[in-house]
């Protein structure tokens, strides 16, 4: 599904090479949730970049899906860019004064061939995230967890292989956060596979499968024995919730 | 189609800030405006020289006494264009279908009974009528036997007929001229204002045999102007060189001396004609590629700084699918949306400015589609001109950079 091979990554700047990553190396099989772990500086937000094929590396191997992504171009990536992956970003990246609708349809507008029922995908990905009945609200008028289920739909419209989060909770409140979490893990259940990047361990426990990346390399490469259930935990703050709202009133 | 979905992104984003949009706008706007009103004028102009040329007379030449370079009216003072001049003129230049002289002085007082007004008075041969294609609607034009004798007779214009007379009928009656009294024998047509440099009204005039007018009312042996109507237009610039070398050995002129007499052709009154409007059409096409040019360089500076500004809409479109065309286009539609728009407000502002200048001011004005041409080949032209810049630069951005 996905498989990384002696992956390198330098920036040139000037005569200063800055290398990055030396030598990564792994497979994600299809249906997996994977978290990517690692402090800042650490070369977890360019191994990202990698991934979500925005950024080339400089040396090695990397097959998304049988297709050889190193040897593309810039317009055969942005295409698998918009086949392949959605994107969950931690500032959401919505655009603002439009509505979460439309928001969600933007990866469309740049598909090869624009669907007749675009609107109906729309829906279903907003309703999937609980939205169903915030369609025509604008980012402004949504909360934080809420704008980032816009975001969330917007990654499901096109059906894409890999959901790719980078730091999905990190603007969130807790609450907001495992709601998001309760997302991911649903589409999961569903067999969706997931690659959520994160420096936070709390986060990383919701994955199956945790990789953490040590200057420029990965340090560890683990089987979580009993990942957090994001989805109970979610439904159990909600009735908890609800009760102490009887209690008050 | 994808470029049609593109391009409602550009258009959507122009929605989303309505202001920016504007001053997008702006320079487009004033710049296709003045493009408008100065097709306008230009071809206001042109009606309104034909309006002067056919008001004139499309094959006629005023011969007026009196040099200079000015147009009428004519120096009364000058005397030496007489009688003799239009009857050699008649005998000596061929192709002319009618030469009459006229004789004529301004703000004289009318009577009639207790009802004065002042009028101009127009001494003229009978083929004056036909000269100015100026007939009666009432009585008897001025005829050859008038002439001949002198007679105390007069053919006056409607306004003259209202002063005098109101809704009496004036034939046969009695007006007093100078002292001289003259007897009514017909109305003149109705005309209205212009003519002669625009601010004569016509129908306040009398005419009047030429040879009493000279004789009797003003006690001249000069005329004022030899009217001459030629065949063929073709032969004008010939037949004005003719008149002009005869008048020149007739009244005794060489070179150094400055002419007693102008030539007034339609030639010469289209270019008076033009010749206000065309400073005006100077300053406008000035303020036109002005505006244009200032306009463009803002449009490019506002699309330049939304780039900047909107560094991570174009990274997350990069990375929902958007090619670097995608982005280029949508940008360039944005930049064209922008001045086609301006276009059609400056086409109806212009064409709004044209209707006032029209109503409240001189300056005729016509309005027609062909601006419109103009001015949409030239929104075309500078959307694409100052907005390829800024839609490259968009496209270049490197999506994980943009998305920072």
């Amino acid at each position: 599904m996905i498989e990384l091979r002696d992956i390198e990554k330098t920036y040139y700047s000037g005569n200063v090479a800055t290398p990055v990553l030396h030598g990564v190396t792994f497979r994600i099989e299809r249906g997996e949730y994977v978290a990517i772990m690692g402090a800042s500086g650490t070369g977890k937000s360019t191994l990202m970049n990698i991934l979500g094929c925005l950024d080339k590396p400089t040396g090695g191997e990397f097959h998304l899906d049988g297709i050889d992504v190193v040897n593309l171009d810039d317009e055969e990536l942005s295409h698998l860019r918009n086949e392949k992956i959605g994107f969950v970003f931690q500032q959401f990246h919505l655009l603002q004064r439009t509505t979460a609708l439309r928001n969600v349809l933007l990866p469309l507008i740049y598909a090869e061939a624009y669907p007749d029922d675009a609107e109906d995908r729309a829906d279903v990905a907003l309703t999937a995230v609980g939205l169903e009945d915030r369609m025509t609200y604008r980012p402004h008028e949504l909360s934080g967890g809420q704008q980032q289920r816009v975001a969330i739909a917007r990654a499901l419209v096109t059906d894409p292989e890999i959901i790719l989060a980078d730091e999905p909770t990190g603007n969130l409140d807790s609450r907001s956060g495992i709601e998001v979490l309760a997302i991911f893990k649903r589409l999961h259940r569903q067999g969706r596979t997931i690659v959520l990047v994160t420096h936070s361990d709390d986060v990383a426990e919701h994955a199956d499968r945790v990789i953490v990346m040590t200057d420029g390399t990965i340090a560890e490469d683990r089987r979580v024995e009993r990942p957090r259930d994001a989805e109970r935990e979610n439904a159990e703050r909600t009735e908890n919730g609800e009760q102490r709202e009887e209690t008050v009133t | 189609m994808k470029i049609l979905r593109v391009a409602a992104e550009g258009f959507h984003s122009l929605g989303l800030n309505k202001l920016r949009t504007f001053f997008m706008m702006a320079g487009t706007i004033v710049g296709v405006a003045a493009l408008v009103v100065i097709m306008a004028i230009g071809r206001g102009t042109e009606q309104k020289v034909m309006k002067r040329v056919q008001a004139f007379g499309p094959r006629a030449m005023m011969i007026i006494a009196g040099g200079g370079k000015d147009l009428p009216p004519p120096d009364m003072t000058v005397t030496t264009l007489v009688l003799d001049d239009a009857e050699a003129i008649r005998n000596e230049i061929d192709g002319l279908e009618v030469v009459t002289p006229q004789a004529w002085r301004f703000d004289m007082d009318l009577r009639h009974e207790s009802n004065q007004t002042q009028s101009v008075v127009w001494g003229v041969e009978p083929q004056w009528h036909d000269a100015w294609n100026w007939q009666v609607v009432e009585g008897e034009p001025i005829t050859a036997d008038d002439v001949a004798t002198m007679a105390r007779v007069c053919v006056i214009g409607s306004a003259v007929k209202r002063d005098l007379f109101g809704d009496q009928d004036p034939l046969g009656k009695e007006i007093h001229c100078n002292k001289v009294r003259l007897t009514v024998k017909g109305v003149l047509e109705h005309r209205g204002v212009g003519g002669m440099g625009g601010v004569a009204e016509f129908d306040n005039r009398i005419i009047i045999p030429v040879t009493t007018a000279m004789r009797r009312v003003m006690n001249v042996d000069y005329v004022g102007a030899i009217r001459v109507v030629t065949k063929d237009p073709a032969l004008m610039p010939q037949q004005a060189k003719q008149i002009r070398d005869l008048l020149h050995a007739r009244h005794h002129i060489s070179p150094p001396r400055e002419d007693d007499f102008r030539i007034i052709t339609p030639m010469a009154i289209a270019e008076m004609v033009r010749g206000t409007s065309g400073t005006l059409s100077m300053l406008l096409i000035a303020l036109a590629a002005l505006s244009l040019l200032v306009g463009g360089v803002v449009l490019m500076n506002i699309l330049l700084i939304s780039v900047a500004e909107r560094q991570a809409e174009i990274g997350l479109r990069r990375a929902l699918g958007a090619t670097q065309r995608d982005i280029f286009m949508q940008f360039l539609t944005e930049s064209l949306a922008v001045t086609f728009l301006g276009m059609i407000v400056g086409s109806l502002s212009g064409y709004g400015v044209s209707v006032l200048l029209a109503r409240f001011t001189p300056i005729m004005t016509v309005a027609s589609w062909e601006p419109l041409a103009v001015a949409l080949a030239f929104a075309l032209l500078i959307g694409t001109f100052f907005g390829v810049q800024p839609a490259r630069r968009a496209a270049r951005l490197r999506p994980v950079e943009a998305l920072r």
